[in-house]
């Protein structure tokens, strides 16, 4: 059972790798986030047991700490990426411990929009995360990662909450763009240098939808999907779209009002993308 | 007609009859005091905007004879309560520089109703330049100059100027769509029902202006249908309607009209509505319009664009003059 306390000593922990990252991509961290936030985890954690409460108040076990480079994903190797260096070894050697400890589901689901939406986002963030560590650091074997099935199109005149088509009829689901949207900012992750897909495609398919809801997130006060879709509109923009805001500004907007270290670094990942766009060669 | 469309052509028919029906029914709750037009501005208010909604119901003949004949008994009574023109008349002659005299008239020129002083008074006030005259925002300049165009007097307006004073507003300059307030909602949506003349100018909207809205409409739909603010949800599917090609998404009508009680009134917000029948007037009649004209002009839209694919124009007006 997760218990307000666990749960609460997880997102600290997340919040704190993402910190660890962001500052990693303005040149003011070490280089090496994840390997930096193991080892504080594994000094100050102590116990290994559940790793869920550590011995110095505040301080995450090996395993929450494992378990934060799992949530981040991909993110956590995004200053390579962005700055096109290789992953130095211990980094490398700390990712692919985490993923060893909690390791992606064998199979992706199939089942995307009837009930196994949680297990489709989760096969594709772990795809993002195996994909994105195979491109930082190409000395060793890549860790197997299967290709989930593609997600929804977005229709931008279709009812905004609106679904059609489907396998059963023997083709793609469409979709409004209130849902699309938000599942795309779900997928944030994968919005980085150097990976390249299904979902990209659906992203370069739906350019005005998530530019959308990007604008609906920050009118509802909700900067961490605000920032999860300018972040995809950032990628875009360096992929060679042409947008219909400007996504530096709404970058912008989302840190100046916005907070949390996720938040911050998604828009310091999409300030990264819109500095250098084009300057990365699509996949 | 598409599916969707016939659904909310539907809707909106059903949403206008009803709300219709209601300022009818409640119109004696909106005469005016003793104290005339300064003693009672919320009933003046009130008055023209009831004579907007009735006009548009005659100017766009899309509504049954049951519809017309209750709008054109509104606009009687409004007329009469502003004896015949002549408050109007008396406060644009003695306040030339307050233009609501001359936005409210129009309504009324509109369906064939005039007052001769206030006919003498339009096209000078519209050659000492009105318009721009008075210190107002940028869309009530627009309110002003659409107002010189119903009463026949807006020929001194080049396409220029309109493009000029349509740039002034905030919708004219295509903003950041997330730089919105509430109120700034019904600065855009008055920008488009002047611009347009209320649906029946389509064009009349720049086309970055246009293609501004039709990404952005959705969005600011979605967030105040969130909120219910139905006030301000009913303006701006009206805003749609008012587009070239509107689009019209049945949720958004579905989800209005399930918010319409069964004596036609239209609640301004999701806060609970008094029982009291001064008060229900007070707070909900405004809405209640929005609702009357957002629906006729939505039906007029689905019909025109059924009738001749263009959705350019209008049906020809049925009920233009008033009866002598």
């Amino acid at each position: 059972m997760i218990t307000h306390r666990s749960r609460a000593v997880h997102s600290a922990s997340v919040e704190v790798l993402a910190r660890r990252v962001r500052e990693g991509l303005g040149g003011a961290g070490s280089g090496t986030p994840v390997a930096d936030h193991l080892r504080a985890a594994a000094e100050g954690g102590g116990s290994t047991a559940a790793g869920h409460a550590g011995a110095r108040e505040g301080a995450p076990g090996p395993v929450v700490a494992a378990g934060a480079v799992r949530l981040l994903s991909a993110d956590v190797v995004a200053g390579h990426l962005l700055a096109g260096r290789p992953l130095p070894a211990p980094e490398s050697q700390a990712v692919r411990l985490a993923l060893s400890a909690l390791p992606p589901a064998p199979r992706a689901s199939v089942a995307v929009l009837h009930g196994g939406e949680g297990a489709w986002l989760r096969a594709w963030t772990d795809w993002g995360l195996v994909t994105a560590l195979a491109g930082a650091d190409a000395t060793q074997p890549p860790v197997p990662a299967p290709v989930p099935p593609g997600p929804p199109v977005c229709e931008d005149r279709l009812p905004r909450r609106h679904r059609t088509g489907g396998a059963a009829e023997g083709g793609s689901v469409r979709e409004g763009w209130v849902a699309w949207s938000l599942r795309m900012g779900q997928l944030a992750s994968l919005a980085l240098p150097h990976l390249d897909g299904p979902v990209h495609d659906a992203a370069r398919g739906g350019v005005l939808g998530l530019a959308r809801g990007a604008t609906r997130a920050l009118l509802r006060g909700d900067f961490a999907t605000a920032a999860r879709l300018n972040r995809w509109l950032a990628w875009l923009a360096a992929d060679g779209s042409t947008l219909p805001v400007d996504a530096g500004v709404l970058g912008a907007e989302i840190a100046l009002r916005g907070g949390g270290e996720r938040c911050l670094l998604d828009v310091a990942i999409a300030n990264r993308m819109l500095e250098g766009e084009r300057a990365w060669t699509r996949k | 007609m598409d599916p969707e469309m016939t659904t909310v052509a539907g809707i909106a028919q059903d949403m206008a009859a009803r709300a219709l029906t209601w300022l009818h029914a409640n119109r004696r709750r909106g005469a005016l005091g003793d104290g005339g037009i300064a003693g009672d501005p919320d009933a003046y208010k009130a008055l023209t905007e009831t004579a907007l909604a009735a006009c548009l119901v005659l100017r766009d003949g899309a509504a049954g004879s049951r519809e017309a004949a209750l709008a054109r008994n509104l606009l009687d009574f409004c007329w009469d309560q502003l004896q015949e023109g002549a408050l109007l008349y008396d406060r644009l002659l003695r306040h030339p520089l307050l233009t609501d005299a001359l936005e409210g008239y129009a309504h009324f020129a509109r369906a064939g109703y005039r007052h001769p002083g206030v006919e003498r008074l339009i096209p000078h006030l519209a050659a000492t330049g009105i318009v721009t005259l008075v210190e107002h925002v940028p869309n009530r300049r627009l309110a002003v100059a659409n107002a010189l165009r119903i009463t026949g007097h807006g020929q001194a307006l080049e396409a220029a100027q309109w493009e000029t004073l349509a740039r002034a507003t905030w919708l004219g300059s295509t903003p950041a769509p997330w730089h919105i307030d509430w109120m700034t909602g019904y600065h855009l949506t008055h920008t488009v029902f002047h611009l347009t003349d209320w649906g029946a100018r389509p064009d009349g909207l720049p086309e970055d202006v246009a293609a501004h809205l039709t990404r952005w409409l959705p969005v600011w739909i979605d967030i105040w249908t969130e909120t219910c603010q139905f006030d301000l949800v009913g303006e701006l599917l009206l805003v749609d309607s008012c587009l070239l090609h509107p689009h019209a998404d049945p949720a958004d009508w579905q989800c209005l009209a399930q918010r319409q009680h069964p004596d036609g009134l239209m609640p301004r917000d999701g806060n609970p509505v008094d029982d009291d029948p001064v008060i229900r007037f007070q707070e909900h009649q405004h809405t209640t319009i929005v609702a009357a004209v957002a629906g006729t002009v939505a039906l007029t839209r689905a019909l025109d664009r059924a009738g001749d694919g263009s959705g350019t124009g209008l049906l020809a007006p049925a009920h233009g003059d008033r009866p002598q």
